[in-house]
């Protein structure tokens, strides 16, 4: 009797640390994508990247960007961190990325670059990569394809998966499906933003618009 | 030079086109330039490191409000030649569309509509976005230059 009770104490305690690990890895910065139906409000966003932040969250920042932008690399060295501070890490907003990857040739290979590295569970430490070494011309070659493999190189990405994903264009359907997604939603110019309430109500504006206006908006929405 | 200033501003007309120019390319370029939103709140912000192409916009902005209506003085008062007004007005434009980022409204719709083309011409107005800026301005105190040089010669004529 003892016996059982030690065996069925010990399977109740794995169930707990398994529930408990459950929990703290949705409530973790990166989820993988693998929902093929996943939509934000009338977004589709099932092929865009990983969700930054809790996946319940009531609000839901879609990012229409693209690398190579100017604007979009603005707004994530000047208001993307105070709302990642303000609303995605405390639980409040998560945020997707999607691309509309139409500056320049480089635009889309680092697109799919980014979910290369996805594969291997660094999408948004690619993500971030990319704009911390944004350069100022377009098409200069700092997103060619050798220095998007030096980028993953440098994250310590496993280089054969990276450069066979990336060289065989596995991605290059999913960011031509973004880039149709985000036409359908008329995102005239990168970044364009959709945030979506907890009832699906949704605010659409373009451009690297400043914190103020993010958080005048999810707070109506809250 | 000051005098020729007080010559064509004196006019109230002249002076009231010149603060119509400025406002509305100043307005006009930062709303291009995405540093003025205007939807859905209306939020300004100068991006770290974007201060230089703020300054040059105010510059731009500041010379054509100048340079344009005292071509237009030149035309309209001396009834003199639009070989200058040319000048000022190209400046004012190149200078203007330096500032349509790639990424915003009017480029997306270039791209869309010319493809590749349309993308490389972007992307070469993003690119060279500040040296672009800077030749404007610089064509643009030329013209000034020669505008102010010939109405001092055109008025003391006038005035024998």
């Amino acid at each position: 009797m003892n016996k059982k009770g030690v065996i069925i104490g010990v399977i109740v305690a794995i169930v707990v640390i398994g529930l408990i690990a459950t929990y703290s890895s949705s409530a973790s910065i990166e989820t993988v994508n693998l929902d093929m139906g996943r939509t934000h409000g009338d977004v589709s966003t099932a092929m865009g990247s990983p969700i930054l932040g809790d996946p319940n969250a009531p609000i839901t920042i879609v990012e229409f960007g693209d690398f190579q932008c100017h604007a979009c690399y603005n707004w994530f060295h000047t208001h993307k961190p105070a709302i990642y501070e303000n609303y995605i890490s405390t639980g409040k907003a998560n945020l997707v990325f999607v691309d509309l990857a139409i500056l320049g040739r480089d635009s889309s290979i680092a697109a799919q670059a980014a979910y290369c590295a996805e594969d291997q569970g660094k999408y948004w430490d690619y993500h971030d990569k990319l704009y911390n070494s944004q350069e100022s011309k377009i098409d200069n070659g700092w997103a060619n394809s050798e220095s998007l493999k030096n980028f993953a190189f440098s994250l310590g990405l496993d280089m054969d998966l990276f450069d066979s994903c990336l060289d065989s264009g596995k991605y290059t359907k999913r960011v031509q499906y973004n880039l149709s997604e985000a036409k359908k939603h008329n995102a005239r110019a990168t970044p364009t933003f959709i945030i979506v309430g907890p009832d699906d109500q949704q605010e659409q504006f373009q451009g690297g618009q400043p914190y103020s206006t993010f958080k005048k908006i999810m707070d109506n929405m809250i | 030079m000051v005098k020729i200033l007080k010559l064509v501003f004196s006019n109230f007309k002249y002076s009231l086109l010149a603060i119509g120019i400025f406002i509305s390319m100043l307005i006009g370029l930062l709303i291009l330039s995405e540093f003025i939103f205007i939807t859905p709140y209306l939020a300004a912000h100068i991006p770290q490191g974007t201060e230089f192409g703020f300054s040059l916009i105010v510059i731009l902005s500041g010379l054509s409000a100048i340079v344009l209506p005292m071509n237009i003085y030149r035309i309209n008062i001396l009834k003199n030649s639009k070989g200058k007004m040319g000048g000022s007005v190209f400046g004012s434009f190149i200078g203007a569309a330096a500032g349509a980022c790639s990424c915003g409204p009017i480029g997306f719709a270039i791209i869309s509509t010319f493809g590749s083309v349309g993308a490389t011409s972007m992307a070469f107005l993003t690119n060279y976005e500040i040296p672009i800026r800077i030749a404007a301005i610089g064509l643009l105190a030329f013209t000034y230059y020669t505008t102010v040089k010939s109405l001092k010669v055109e008025c003391k004529l006038k005035s024998l």
